[in-house]
């Protein structure tokens, strides 16, 4: 819209919304999470702003619908410790485990921001897995909502791929030795694992492997998380917050409500990564050494049951076809949105596919805990 | 017909040693040897005449066959004693002086052919130089060369000589560290014995010999009252408490079983032992619990470089003291262990101070969590205000 003549130009604001569209540009900003509904860009700001505020505004910074801007917000604690960690770290195979132990026992704080940045890391994972689940059994992958499951998938893949590229990063025998277990799984997989060596360029990481696992750890995979998690709340606005039938709305209120929610919420991650951090720091260990591999290292937790299910299935299988049963299953969880052609979202409606569910889970828990037996013989 | 032309082939290229077309199997051997390398000729051991071409021709003359075993160190000496002709290779001349001295040489001297001549260790036709791996006189080869003859029951009965050296030599620690290990610094049989004018060392002598290697030892050693007492008793020095070929590795526990050799259980002389191990063992102690500490702080990770160093340091002068035992003087001995200790403590009680300073970062949380939930409880009343104020 043109800027109006007879508006006063003495505030910054006024200035400055005549040479940019601050509607659309705040709309952007807060859909992060912080304003749950849309904005009209065509408004200027403070009456867009008033308009949306003068309908009922539903906050998702309560149970159950908290999950999503719990992991936003351990999103963006990953984000600040994240550059804290690049000002010190150096990316080679000879100055990585220096520079990580500089930067834990010398520099002040930086075991502090080291061991919240694991932490958030393991949260957020486990939170998105946990949400990925919740919206199954909620059926909330039914329409108009296929975007929020598909977006939710994906958000878990590739925070489990980001935790997966920063457990090489400190160059610590544990997590070199972890990351060539769980590259041993990738790159069984026929189609990702060519993907994989196309990128990494082999299953033995070296010093241009950890360049490129940095590179995809502090560019790529952040910015794909950060579309990711727009995608999710742009859905999530346009389509609204769902509500089961018979459920109270105790969660709409108003704007003030839902940022007093935000920030006792933050306050809590926060608290909860400082606790963490001081009482079970993940602990230090000695250089990658490339030539002597310690007993007992397994992949990560989320690869422990694809590990399970590659070496278990018997040899008569061939191993492509294990792995292409693999990642077809995962292709149905993401597309489970156009696969389940089930009538309505109630329990009583897709009986099927909740006791597949309970199966997949259980099947889950147990490969994954076959995967941890398998290494403790060894 | 094939000999004609042989024959034919031989005169056309007129080489020298004409002696190896009827000795083939010698020349597989000799070609690989040092004196093929250097041009040496058959003739130069056997006699004879290497350019004839018929066989009467070649042994003619000076011919002498098969060098006689008694011969054969005044032979090998012709060439190797001359000091001219070794002067090119830097070899030394004095090979066969010393043999003569040996008790090999001096009992060859007596007519006793079954002792070692010079080709019983270096070969006959494939001598190789000492540095080839391959050779026989190789340092990790050597005890396997000693070992023909000493360890031939039968042959070194009629010595009165009894066990096998070369066996036991290879389950002590020296033949462990070069046979095993591969450790070239380690003694072979010559280091103790000679090579060329192989004897075994008498007694008052043993110190001398280990002391080339453990000078430190024989040091203390020699300032202690053993050496007098020892030589006086017909003892041989180091050998009686380490014994010879089969020595194990020293440690302190030694000192529980050989002082009983020749000390009473309730002497002075033990309870003085037992005294230096318990202050070995009590400093060793107490810096292996240094270091468990060290351990656990690098595992945090605080800084611990300089108490790793400090720590090395305490563990030289533990080392230290073991060398100084042999001088049976308690009070140096305990200077070192104490100087360990010392250490050692100064180390674990500086670190349990860093590590008791870490529990404040508890006493931090807790005030974190009270700052925390004070702002919670503020918040959570501003919310109840605002839900207040929306649902009126």
């Amino acid at each position: 819209m043109s800027p109006d003549p007879d508006r006063p130009r003495s505030s910054v604001r006024g200035w400055l919304e005549e040479r940019f569209n601050l509607t659309e540009m705040f709309s952007f900003l807060t859909s992060f999470g912080l304003f749950p509904t849309e904005l009209d860009a065509r408004r200027p700001l403070k009456e867009a702003i008033a308009e949306a505020l003068s309908r009922p505004f539903p906050s998702y910074a309560r149970w159950p619908r908290v999950l999503g801007i719990l992991s936003m917000l351990l999103f963006l604690f990953l984000g600040v410790t994240g550059v804290m960690l690049a000002l010190y770290y150096q990316p080679t195979a000879g100055d990585a485990y220096a520079s990580v132990t500089t930067l834990v026992r010398d520099v002040s704080f930086g075991s502090f921001v080291h061991h919240v940045h694991g932490w958030a890391a393991r949260l957020l994972i486990l939170i998105l897995l946990i949400r990925v689940w919740r919206f199954y059994f909620q059926g909330m992958y039914k329409g108009p909502r296929e975007a929020l499951w598909i977006v939710s998938t994906l958000l878990f893949l590739v925070a489990a791929a980001a935790d997966f590229t920063g457990r090489l990063l400190p160059w610590d025998q544990h997590g070199y030795w972890q990351t060539i277990r769980g590259m041993e799984v990738l790159v069984a997989l026929p189609v990702g694992g060519w993907v994989l060596t196309f990128f990494v360029g082999g299953a033995s990481p070296d010093t241009l492997v950890l360049l490129r696992f940095y590179f995809l750890h502090v560019v790529v995979l952040p910015l794909l998380l950060l579309c990711l998690f727009y995608l999710n709340f742009s859905t999530v606005r346009r389509v609204g917050l769902s509500f089961s039938p018979g459920e109270s709305r105790s969660g709409t209120g108003v704007f003030k409500v839902h940022l007093y929610n935000l920030v006792i919420l933050a306050l809590l991650v926060f608290g909860c990564l400082v606790t963490l951090a001081t009482l079970l720091p993940s602990p230090y260990l000695a250089a990658a050494d490339p030539f002597n591999t310690p007993a007992g290292v397994r992949p990560a937790w989320y690869l422990l049951a694809s590990h399970a299910f590659l070496q278990s299935i018997p040899t008569l299988v061939p191993s492509w076809l294990r792995g292409l049963l693999l990642e077809a299953i995962l292709a149905c969880c993401v597309l489970l949105p156009f696969l389940d052609r089930s009538p309505g979202r109630a329990a009583s409606q897709r009986r099927f596919a909740l006791i597949l569910g309970v199966a997949v889970l259980a099947l889950w828990l147990v490969f994954t805990w076959m995967g941890y037996r398998m290494e403790v013989g060894r | 017909m094939i000999s004609a032309l042989l024959l034919a082939a031989a005169l056309t290229t007129s080489s020298p040693n004409q002696c190896l077309l009827c000795h083939p199997d010698v020349r597989v051997l000799f070609d690989r040897s040092r004196h093929h390398a250097e041009e040496v000729t058959c003739t130069a051991c056997h006699g004879g005449n290497a350019q004839a071409i018929t066989v009467e021709g070649a042994h003619s003359g000076s011919f002498r066959g098969v060098p006689k075993r008694r011969d054969i160190p005044a032979l090998c000496a012709t060439c190797h004693s001359n000091v001219e002709k070794m002067r090119p290779y830097n070899l030394p001349t004095d090979q066969y002086a010393l043999y003569q001295t040996s008790r090999h040489g001096q009992l060859l001297a007596k007519g006793d052919e079954r002792v070692a001549v010079c080709i019983d260790c270096h070969g006959s036709h494939e001598i190789l130089p000492p540095e080839d791996p391959r050779s026989s006189t190789y340092v990790r080869n050597i005890p396997a060369t000693c070992g023909k003859c000493h360890g031939d029951a039968k042959l070194m009965a009629a010595y009165g000589l009894q066990g096998n050296p070369a066996t036991e030599f290879a389950a002590g620690v020296h033949g462990t560290l070069l046979l095993e290990k591969g450790n070239l610094a380690a003694p072979d049989c010559t280091r103790c014995h000679g090579a060329h004018g192989a004897t075994p060392p008498g007694v008052g002598d043993v110190d001398k010999i280990c002391g080339q290697c453990h000078a430190t030892t024989r040091t203390y050693f020699l300032q202690g009252p053993h050496k007098a007492a020892m030589d006086k008793a017909g003892l041989p020095e180091c050998a009686a408490c380490h014994d010879r070929h089969d020595n194990r590795p020293a440690d302190v526990g030694m000192l529980d079983k050989v002082c009983l050799n020749c000390h009473g259980a309730d002497s002075a002389q033990v309870k003085l032992s037992q005294q230096m191990k318990t202050s070995y063992s009590r400093a060793s102690e107490e810096i292996d619990q240094a270091h468990a500490l060290v351990q656990r702080a690098a595992a945090i990770p605080l800084y611990v470089e300089d108490y790793q160093a400090r720590l090395e340091e305490a563990r030289t002068a533990l080392l230290e003291s073991l060398p100084v035992m042999h001088s049976l003087n308690l009070a140096s001995v305990e200077s070192l262990t104490g100087r360990g200790r010392g250490i050692a403590r100064e180390v674990e009680s500086e670190l349990n101070g860093k590590l008791q300073g870490r529990r404040w970062l508890k006493v931090g949380l807790l005030v974190f969590w009270f700052y925390l939930l004070i702002t919670l409880a503020l918040l959570l009343r501003f919310r109840r205000k605002a839900v207040a104020e929306s649902s009126r």
